[in-house]
C-alpha cells in the first residue's frame, strides 16, 4: 500500500485508490458500438443520401426517436434522450474534448473528435460511438447497431 | 536625429493572424473563451442558453415553455438588463434602468397577461432606483425589482434603504439573481476563481453573505414588511448559514442589538428562494431531508431559468418523493402568497395542473 520504503523518514501515507471514474469513462471510448441483441427488431432510417449534409436525422421510433450519425463514413444511431432529464440529446452540438489528464501531464489533449454529443439542456457530455457518458464512471446512453442495407438504406438494430 | 518610441501598439489582423500561433491542443480551449479575463466575466464555454430553443420574443416564449410546460404565472428576469447596476457612468445607468423596464412592459407584459415582471434598477443610485420603483408600480404586472448578486454594498447596508422603502410602498419583492459576480472585484472573498464551473458552483457564497447582511443590519427590523426573493442561488447552503447564524447569536447578541429575533427567524419569515439550480443529490432521501431544512413547504418557489443551460424542467425536477401537496405549494401557492399583493398575480384559474411525479 505504502510507496514509502521501511528506512524512510517519510510520514507512512497509503495511496488513494487510483480507479478514477472519468478514467473508466474515458478508457469505454474505446470499446466501440454495443453489439446488436438476439430477437432485435429493424427500424428504416432512410437513405443514407442526404446524411453527408445533415448534422443529424432523428428517425422517429414509436413515441421516443433515434439520432443518426454519419461521422468519417461510419453510422452511428444513439437515442434521442438524454437520461439526465429526458431533453433530446440529439439536437446538441457534435465536437470534440479535452481528456482528464490528472496533474502528472500536460492539460489540453483534445480527442473524441467529431463524436462527442453534448446535451442541448444541461450540456452532459456523451460519445456518439459508444454511447459512454463523459461525466462519470456510470452514465451512458443507449446506441444501437446500423448497417447499409443493398438499397443503401440504414437500418438500426433495436 | 532619429525618434525612439517607447509606445507602439500592434494587434493580430487578417494579414498576420494570432491563429496560425495558437498550438493545436489549445485551438479548442481558445474557441471556448477559456482566455476569457476579467473585463470579459465568466462566460460559459458553450453559451448560457439551451440549444434546442430560440426565444426572441413573448410569442417564442408562450409557444416554447408558457403553453407545453403549463406554466399559469411568469415572473421575468431581462438579461443583461438585471446587471445595470454595473454601468460605471451613474446617469446613463439611471437611463437604461428606464429603458429596459419599457422595453420589458411593452414587448412581454402588454403582449401575455402570464407575464410578471421584474424591474431592472441602477443600486448604485439608491434615490433614483427607488424613483423608479414608483414609476413602474403603476403597471400591475410588474411583481418585484431585480438586482445582481455583485454589489458596491452588502444589500443589508442603509445606503439602500430608500430602495427598500419603495419596495415596501409599492408592495413590490426584492429579488436577487446571479450574475457578473466578480465585476467589482473577485467572485470569492479571496480570489478570482479560473474557470466558470468554479465560478458558478460557488455563486451561493455571495448569497449568504447578502443573507447575514441583511439580517444583521437589522434590515427586517427597518422594513418589517420588506419580502426578498433569492433567485437562482441553489438552497443547501442556507441551514449551514442559519444553523451558524442563530448559535453565534446566542454569545455575540449584543453585538447586533437591533436584532430583537433570532436570525433564522427573520429569513424564514422574510425570504423566498426559488429552486433552479435545484441540489440533486444521489440519494432522494437527502432531498427530502434539504426540502424540510429549508421549510420548503412554505418558502421554496419552483423556477424554470428558461431557457438558460442548467434550466429545470418543471415535469421531472422533483423526485417522485415529493409528495403531491409539498409540489401544490412549490409550484404555486408560495409564489402565489410571495407576489399576491401585486394585482396582477391574481386572481389564477382554478384547478390548475400540477406536474406530477417525473
Amino acid at each position: 500500500m505504502s510507496a514509502a520504503s521501511p528506512s524512510s523518514s517519510a510520514v507512512d501515507v497509503p495511496l488513494l485508490p487510483r480507479d478514477f471514474a472519468l478514467d473508466r469513462a474515458f478508457a469505454e471510448t474505446g470499446h466501440g458500438v454495443r453489439p446488436a441483441r438476439a430477437g432485435t427488431r429493424v427500424l428504416n432510417a432512410g437513405s443514407l443520401d442526404g446524411l453527408e449534409s445533415e448534422p443529424c436525422r432523428i428517425v422517429p421510433d414509436g413515441k421516443s426517436s433515434i439520432g443518426v450519425y454519419l461521422i468519417d463514413g461510419c453510422l452511428y444511431a444513439v437515442r434521442n434522450q438524454c437520461p439526465h432529464k429526458g431533453a433530446p440529446l440529439c439536437r446538441g452540438q457534435l465536437g470534440s474534448t479535452y481528456r482528464p489528464v490528472g496533474a502528472g501531464a500536460e492539460p489540453f489533449e483534445e480527442v473524441l473528435c467529431n463524436r462527442v454529443l453534448r446535451c442541448p439542456w444541461h450540456g452532459w457530455e456523451f460519445d456518439v460511438v459508444s454511447g459512454k457518458g463523459l461525466y462519470d464512471a456510470q452514465g451512458r446512453v443507449r446506441t444501437y447497431p446500423v448497417r447499409l442495407n443493398s438499397n443503401r438504406e440504414i437500418e438500426i438494430f433495436i | 536625429m532619429g525618434i525612439f518610441d517607447c509606445d507602439i501598439h500592434v494587434y493580430p489582423s487578417d494579414s498576420c493572424p494570432l491563429e496560425s500561433f495558437v498550438p493545436d491542443k489549445l485551438r479548442l480551449a481558445v474557441e471556448l473563451g477559456m482566455d476569457t479575463q476579467p473585463w470579459n466575466g465568466y462566460r460559459n464555454p458553450h453559451g448560457v442558453n439551451r440549444r434546442d430553443v430560440e426565444c426572441d420574443n413573448a410569442a417564442d416564449l408562450a409557444r416554447l415553455h408558457l403553453d407545453p410546460a403549463g406554466v399559469i404565472r411568469g415572473v421575468l428576469q431581462p438579461q443583461p438588463g438585471l446587471y445595470l447596476s454595473m454601468i460605471q457612468n451613474v446617469d446613463v445607468a439611471n437611463a437604461m434602468a428606464r429603458v429596459w423596464n419599457d422595453w420589458q412592459a411593452e414587448n412581454y407584459l402588454a403582449q401575455d397577461a402570464r407575464l410578471l415582471g421584474s424591474a431592472c434598477l441602477n443600486m448604485a443610485d439608491p434615490v433614483a432606483a427607488a424613483h423608479e420603483i414608483r414609476r413602474i408600480a403603476a403597471n400591475p404586472q410588474f411583481v418585484q425589482v431585480v438586482v445582481p448578486g455583485e454589489a458596491a454594498f452588502l444589500y443589508g447596508h442603509r445606503f439602500y434603504d430608500p430602495v427598500f422603502a419603495a419596495c415596501e410602498e409599492c408592495g413590490l419583492v426584492f429579488a436577487l439573481h446571479p450574475g457578473v459576480e466578480g465585476a467589482l472585484s473577485s467572485s470569492t472573498p479571496v480570489g478570482r476563481p479560473s474557470t466558470y464551473l468554479e465560478w458558478h458552483s460557488t455563486l451561493s457564497l455571495t448569497y449568504q453573505a447578502h443573507v447575514a447582511s441583511m439580517v444583521c443590519e437589522g434590515l427586517f427590523e427597518r422594513f418589517p414588511r420588506l419580502r426578498v426573493m433569492l433567485v437562482e442561488g441553489g438552497i443547501a447552503w442556507l441551514p449551514h448559514l442559519l444553523w451558524r447564524l442563530d448559535k453565534n447569536f446566542k454569545a455575540l447578541r449584543h453585538t447586533v442589538p437591533r436584532l430583537r429575533r433570532l436570525p433564522s427567524e427573520y429569513v424564514f419569515d422574510h425570504v423566498w428562494f426559488t429552486s433552479q439550480p435545484i441540489e440533486e443529490p444521489a440519494d432522494a432521501r437527502d432531498f427530502l431531508s434539504l426540502l424540510g431544512m429549508v421549510r420548503a413547504e412554505e418558502r421554496l418557489c419552483f423556477s424554470s431559468d428558461f431557457p438558460h443551460w442548467d434550466f429545470d424542467d418543471p415535469g421531472n425536477v422533483f423526485p417522485s418523493s415529493v409528495s403531491v401537496a409539498w409540489r401544490e405549494k412549490i409550484f404555486r401557492r408560495n409564489a402565489e402568497g410571495l407576489y399576491g399583493q401585486r394585482p396582477a398575480a391574481l386572481p389564477l384559474p382554478p384547478n390548475p395542473q400540477t406536474p406530477s411525479a417525473g
